[in-house]
Order: C-alpha cells, then sequence, then structure tokens
C-alpha cells in the first residue's frame, strides 16, 4: 500500500518537467510542423519544394555526411581519452576532466575565430612553415572541407568524452576483476566486458554529437568553401523574411531526419548494449 | 494563461507568457524600442534615449533583437505588439511594411519643421540610416604603382592578383557583376528586370567564382580577414572598414560602384504608444547636431538636413551620403529585391553549390 503511495507520488514529481516539456517542446514542434503544412489551407508545396531543387537536396546530403563522419570520428577519438581518464587514479581524475572541460566554456563562435587565426594565410601554421623554410607559399588550410571537419570535431569532442567518462565510471571496477580471476587477459575482460557496458554512454554520446552536428552553421559557414553549406543556413535565410512555411519545413525534415538516424542507431546496436544496473542481472 | 483554441501559433503564446512576466500597468509611458545590441546601442542610450527621458519624462527601454519580421509577423499573430518602435533593415522593411504591420506616420507630427528629406520619407516609417557595402582594398597587397578603382578591377584577376572575397547573397553581388560587365549606374536595374540581364550577371559571377576564397556571412568576417591578409579584395560594411583603418591597418574603401542600403524605424502597428513613438522618432531624427554627434562615433548617417554643418570636414569623405560618394553609388532597389529575393536567393544557392 505504501509502496503504491509513493510511486504515485513518484509520478507526480514528473509532472513538472512533463508540462514544460509539452509547453516549451512538444507543443513548439508541432507548430513549426503545422506552420509547414498549413499556409493556410493544408500544402504539401514547402516539402515539394525542398525535394523538387537539386540544391537544397545537395546540402540535405551534405548535412547527413558531414554529422555521421564527425560522429564517429568523435567517438573514435573520445572514447580512448575518456577510458584513459577512467584509468588514472582518482587525485587525477577531476584535473583531466577540468581540462576538458574548460574549452566548453567558450562559445562557439570564438573558437570558430580561433581556428581561422591558427589556420590562416597569415596564421600562425603557414608562417611557421614559411619561416622555417619549409615551403614558399602558404597553404591552403582555411576555407575547406576539411577544416570544417577538423573545427567541429574540436568543437564537439568534450561532449563525446564527457558521455563516455560518465558511462564509464558507473561500470563496477570488480567485474574487470572478477573476469581477470576467471582467467581472461586484459584485453578480452575490456572486450568482453567493459566495452558492452560503457557502449550505452559512448553511444549517447555519439547521438548526442550527431545531433548537435546537424544544426551546425556558423563553423561550415565561417570555415568551409562554398559548397560545406549546411541545412540550418537556409532555415536561417527563411526567418529573415518571416518565410515560416518553408523554414518549418526544413526544420521538420531536419527533425525527422535525426530521429530517424538515432532510431537505426539505437535498433541496430540494442544487443551489444548491456546495463551494468543490479535488476538486468 | 487562457487558451481560446487550440492552433494558436507558438509565437502568441510565448508572447502571452512573456507580456504577464513583464506586466505591463505602469501608468507612466514606458517606449519599448527594438534595435541592435552592442556598442550601437550603449551610444543611441546616451545620445537619444537619456535626453529624451529627461527632456520628455517618456521612459525608453531598448531591446537587442534580431530576426526582426519574424518576431514583428509573431506579435501581430498574437494580436498585439510588445515593441512601440523596431529599427527595421531594408529586407525587414520591405516584408513588415508589405504586410502592414506599421503604423500610419503623420509627419506633420514627426517633423513639423521639415528637416527630413523626402527621400528619407515613407508612409509607414523613416529612414534612420544608411550604409554601404563598398570594395575594400589592402593597399599594401595592391601589386606596385597599381591602384583598385572599380569591380572592373575587382574581377582583373590577372591585373590584380591575390585572394578575394564578397558576400554570400544575390544582392549588392549581382549588381557589383553587372558594373563589372560595363553596365551603367542608371540601368542596373533595368538589365536585372530581365531575365538575360540576370543571366549576364551570373555568367560574369562565375569568371571570379574561382578566385573567390570565402562568401562571407557576417560583417565580422571581411574585416577579420582584411586584417589578417587573409584576403587582399574584399565587399565589407563601409563603417567596419573605416574602423579597422584608423586602428592601423592600410585599407582602403572604393566608393566607386558602392551600394548603398537604407534602415528605417518604423511604429507597430497596435501600438499603445504611437503618439510618444513620434515624440521619440521626432527627437531621434530630426536634430542634425545630435545626429553629428551619433555619425562620429557610427559612420552610418540618416538624411537630417544640415547634418554635415556639424561634422568635422575629414570625416565626410567617409559616409555613404557624401554627395561625392553617393554619385558614384548604387541605390539598391528594395522594391526590386523584395519582389525578387526568393527566386534570385534559390538561383544563388544552387549557382554556388554548382
Amino acid at each position: 500500500m505504501t509502496k503504491l503511495f509513493s510511486n504515485i507520488g513518484q509520478k507526480w514529481l514528473a509532472l513538472p518537467a512533463t508540462v514544460l516539456l509539452f509547453l516549451f517542446f512538444i507543443l513548439p514542434v508541432g507548430l513549426v510542423i503545422q506552420q509547414a503544412l498549413f499556409d493556410p489551407s493544408f500544402t504539401t508545396a514547402h516539402f515539394e519544394r525542398f525535394f523538387s531543387r537539386g540544391a537544397y537536396l545537395s546540402v540535405y546530403l551534405n548535412t547527413i555526411q558531414v554529422s555521421v563522419i564527425v560522429s564517429i570520428i568523435c567517438l573514435l577519438m573520445g572514447y580512448p581519452v575518456a577510458y584513459f581518464i577512467v584509468r588514472q587514479t582518482p587525485a587525477w581524475r577531476p584535473t583531466l576532466l577540468f581540462l576538458i572541460l574548460i574549452p566548453l566554456w567558450m562559445s562557439f563562435l570564438v573558437r570558430t575565430y580561433a581556428w581561422m587565426v591558427v589556420l590562416g594565410r597569415e596564421g600562425i601554421i603557414n608562417s611557421v612553415l614559411i619561416d622555417l623554410g619549409i615551403i614558399d607559399k602558404p597553404l591552403k588550410l582555411l576555407f575547406t572541407t576539411g577544416t570544417v571537419y577538423v573545427a567541429m570535431i574540436q568543437l564537439l569532442l568534450p561532449i563525446m568524452i564527457i558521455s563516455c567518462y560518465s558511462a564509464m565510471t558507473e561500470i563496477d571496477q570488480s567485474l574487470m576483476r572478477a573476469a581477470r580471476v576467471f582467467g581472461a587477459k586484459a584485453s578480452r575482460a575490456f572486450w568482453e566486458v567493459f566495452l558492452p557496458l560503457s557502449l550505452g554512454g559512448a553511444l549517447t554520446g555519439t547521438i548526442v554529437v550527431f545531433i548537435l552536428s546537424m544544426g551546425f552553421f556558423i563553423t561550415p559557414a565561417l570555415l568551409g568553401g562554398r559548397k560545406d553549406m549546411m541545412m540550418a543556413n537556409f532555415i536561417e535565410s527563411q526567418l529573415e523574411q518571416a518565410a515560416w512555411g518553408f523554414a518549418g519545413a526544413i526544420g521538420a525534415i531536419l527533425l525527422a531526419t535525426t530521429l530517424i538516424v538515432m532510431w537505426l542507431v539505437r535498433m541496430l546496436t540494442a544487443r551489444f548494449i548491456y546495463s551494468a544496473r543490479s535488476e538486468d542481472l | 494563461m487562457k487558451f481560446k483554441k487550440f492552433g494558436i501559433p507558438l509565437a502568441s503564446l510565448l508572447i502571452a507568457g512573456s507580456m504577464l512576466a513583464s506586466g505591463s500597468s505602469a501608468a507612466d509611458t514606458t517606449l519599448i524600442v527594438a534595435g541592435s545590441g552592442g556598442k550601437l546601442a550603449k551610444s543611441i542610450k546616451k545620445l537619444y534615449q537619456d535626453p529624451f527621458t529627461a527632456k520628455t519624462g517618456i521612459k525608453v527601454k531598448s531591446l537587442a533583437t534580431r530576426n526582426r519580421a519574424s518576431a514583428i509577423k509573431a506579435m501581430m499573430a498574437a494580436g498585439k505588439p510588445i515593441w512601440d518602435i523596431s529599427s527595421l533593415n531594408a529586407t525587414e522593411y520591405a516584408t513588415v511594411s508589405a504586410n502592414g504591420w506599421l503604423e500610419k506616420i503623420d509627419w506633420k507630427k514627426l517633423d513639423p519643421d521639415n528637416n527630413i528629406p523626402a527621400i528619407a520619407r515613407r508612409s509607414d516609417g523613416i529612414v534612420s540610416a544608411s550604409w554601404s557595402t563598398v570594395l575594400a582594398v589592402r593597399t599594401d597587397k595592391l601589386p606596385a604603382g597599381k591602384e583598385m578603382k572599380s569591380w572592373a578591377d575587382f574581377w582583373d584577376v590577372k591585373k590584380f592578383p591575390g585572394p578575394r572575397a564578397l558576400n554570400n547573397q544575390p544582392r549588392d553581388n549581382l549588381e557589383f557583376a553587372l558594373l563589372a560587365d560595363g553596365v551603367a549606374l542608371s540601368d542596373i536595374y533595368k538589365v536585372l528586370q530581365t531575365k538575360k540581364g540576370v543571366d549576364r550577371a551570373f555568367s560574369k559571377l562565375s569568371q571570379i567564382k574561382p578566385h573567390i576564397v570565402t562568401w562571407w556571412k557576417a560583417g565580422a568576417q571581411p574585416i577579420q580577414m582584411l586584417n589578417d591578409g587573409e584576403v587582399h579584395y574584399t565587399s565589407a560594411y563601409n563603417g567596419r572598414v573605416t574602423k579597422l583603418a584608423s586602428g592601423g591597418t592600410p585599407v582602403k574603401i572604393v566608393w566607386n560602384g558602392g551600394a548603398m542600403h537604407l534602415s528605417y524605424n518604423g511604429i507597430l502597428k497596435g501600438s499603445k504608444n504611437v503618439d510618444a513613438a513620434h515624440k521619440y522618432l521626432n527627437f531621434t531624427s530630426t536634430n542634425p547636431e545630435r545626429s553629428a554627434a551619433q555619425v562620429k562615433i557610427f559612420p552610418y548617417p540618416g538624411f537630417v538636413k544640415g547634418l554635415y554643418d556639424y561634422l568635422p570636414a575629414s570625416l565626410g569623405p567617409d559616409l555613404p551620403t557624401f554627395p561625392a560618394n553617393a554619385k558614384v553609388q548604387v541605390k539598391i532597389d528594395s522594391k526590386f529585391w523584395s519582389a525578387n529575393r526568393e527566386v534570385l536567393r534559390e538561383r544563388w544557392e544552387a549557382w554556388l553549390l554548382d
């Protein structure tokens, strides 16, 4: 009886967050989609416009491609760093985490401009190489697709590391020791115990990085070439003219794509993920 | 909060929320003025708003805003504006005015002494400032003994080698391309009205495309790139180039072929303070001495008569409305652009990806 009562009590605790999410997330998203479909009566014109123009489609595919590649590279780079930090003595971990966190406190815009200083024609890399006599004309580093990847990975990597790290700290280290006691080599203990248990956090990080990448536009616009356009650029230029219908359609397409990719990732990886929580044991 | 019907747009909801939060029941008048933030807002507060409050007792609250056309659309959907006055760029003004979201200006009230010339008067707004997209040149990067004087020179990559940039939008650039192709200033929009003219502008732009290292999106970018030597020649906003030059960077404005734009102030439809708003616009727009103080800090002049009498002679040549500068620039035709923006932007985006 008391248990039932406390269950109900717990549900009520979720009410403020639910109301908040409904009013400021679900409802607005619904209204964005409404803007895209009713203008003022039902129309699919905004969506047709998007899919009938080659330019929009190629930017759409570019956005997905950039986001997928950035997420995968962030995963491959961030996971080992998080693992390294978890393996340090507890005294060291906060310091290392702090170093990871510092760049997160600076705005994306500032960090993007910092890349311009580093990679420019007269920037740090080019002037050092020229002074050393290695090259005599500045290399074209800025305004290339490669730079967009480098900068986006640098901007998003801390998020990945923190997500992996928090999953790894939840893992009961005695499980690893148990594996070793039963004769597994260190590498096998990692692959069969640690990795599956930390994969959930790693995938969460990957998905968060993917979602953030899909909405990026300042960094590609400032550092990329003319073809490195992202979907969010279109939304911005539509809003400038109060053209909500088409902006809403682009937003809806972006959202749908993100959800589908998230769902695919979850589907494909579900059987590899274990939870370290006791109720599953 | 009451919900009359379910289909209320998000905006009205948010606005209703923010109105509840701000609780506007004060007896004394407060004008809400939407502008941009930063140093410009600080200067406007000091030179215009504080003296205005001191003189009239009307309080002014200024807001740092973006995407104002979208915000105003939301307010109109909610049936009640939160802002009384909004500054509007040409694109925003075209959208907002065409939709009838501005109050009519009573010019007898706003400018009884006739200090504002016809060029700056609209039925539902006042031209508050002018600014130009100009060709900016790093003079130390020019080939010895040569000077860049026109968009034709900008297009001449043999005579003037070096990295270049332009802004990422069709407006300004189609005009520049036609000028480079030899079209006379006065014929630009006659040519652009035709499909053939637009084709001509795009094919001229295709010639320079491989030499443009980046297509900038924000006004700060070309300035940063000029300063870093990232580009030697680029289009840029005049006030920022002047500021860069005053910091010691060897950079010069080519006024010939610049694109002159206008910014506006308008009173939002349904404002409760239309009368006070007129007083505010009268105070801020019709006094040349006050305007001169502002122009000395931000070189984006309005059209108030007698402005140049209060400016040092050295400052004049840095301003878009200086007669010698105004004469050689394209006056951007906002009617043409509000009618053709969508089509040309789509074509521009496809062209850029091509």
